[in-house]
């Protein structure tokens, strides 16, 4: 979860993710879709690949990149923890309100 | 959308209040932001609005599918901020059943269904920092304690 925040919390890694959604692309292709230079692509994509966000497959020399959805499993993990939250909050509040209409019912 | 990547949130809660206490906080908007939001404008008719302002300039809207008070309420829900969110307004659906215990309690059944697969989740990857650490805020709502993941985030 860390991981793939910090992974996703920068633009250009953003970009990467939706280029290789789709299908493989290298280092080389993804890096001409941007302004930066070859080894930054390959920095992100290493994070990126350690956040468990994309793979990576060797074909001869070449090392080709795609998006791994599964690693994108925080942000239901997230809303699990979102909703635990604001449902424990629901209980706490109607419990509450309901121990108020006992008393004014003795 | 296929079963197998249908994602959704799914609870049950038992509640200590009858199945027409807990209606009024679903449906009442001064009970409503006591557990959600910090102002609700809510309709509860099929096809009325649901208006929950989640923190300062973040809104879930959608609106009322089914009321059956106090057994069922459906509702429809997402983030206003569509450009930034994967879950745009009208994307996902809220069910939440009551049944009565008979002990004077309530179970409460809830289900968010709909929400954004990876796929999705992956299309709308730019959305991600902001969509989280906005919700991240709103989670934390009244137990700032209990959230610390957001800290980990810089």
């Amino acid at each position: 979860m860390e991981a793939a925040l910090k992974a996703i919390a920068a633009p250009h890694r953003r970009q990467i993710l939706s280029l290789v959604r789709d299908g493989e692309l290298s280092a080389g292709e993804i890096a001409t879709h941007f302004d930066v230079t070859r080894p930054a692509v390959s920095q992100h994509l290493t994070v990126l690949k350690e956040a468990g966000l994309v793979d990576e497959r060797r074909n001869g020399t070449r090392r080709l990149y795609r998006a791994r959805p599964e690693g994108l499993d925080p942000i239901r993990e997230f809303l699990e923890q979102f909703w635990d939250e604001r449902l424990e909050a629901l209980k706490r509040e109607a419990e509450l309100e309901e121990r108020k209409k006992d008393g004014s019912e003795h | 959308m296929e079963a197998s990547t249908e994602t959704a949130v799914r609870r049950e809660i038992a509640i200590a209040a009858r199945p027409e206490t807990v209606w009024e906080f679903l449906v009442q908007p001064e009970k409503a932001t006591r557990w959600m939001g910090k102002a609700a404008s809510l309709d509860p008719r099929p096809g009325g609005e649901y208006r929950v302002e989640v923190i300062s300039g973040n809104v879930a809207l959608g609106e009322f599918v089914e009321v059956d008070p106090p057994h069922r309420l459906v509702w429809t829900w997402g983030w206003t901020d569509e450009s930034q969110s994967p879950v745009p307004v009208g994307s996902t659906r809220i069910e939440v059943e009551l049944e009565p215990d008979g002990d004077g309690g309530t179970l409460l059944r809830f289900t968010h269904s709909g929400l954004p697969d990876a796929d999705a989740t992956a299309k709308h990857a730019h959305g991600w920092d902001h969509y989280l650490e906005r919700l991240g805020i709103a989670a934390r709502g009244d137990d700032p304690g209990r959230d610390t993941w957001l800290d980990q985030m810089t």
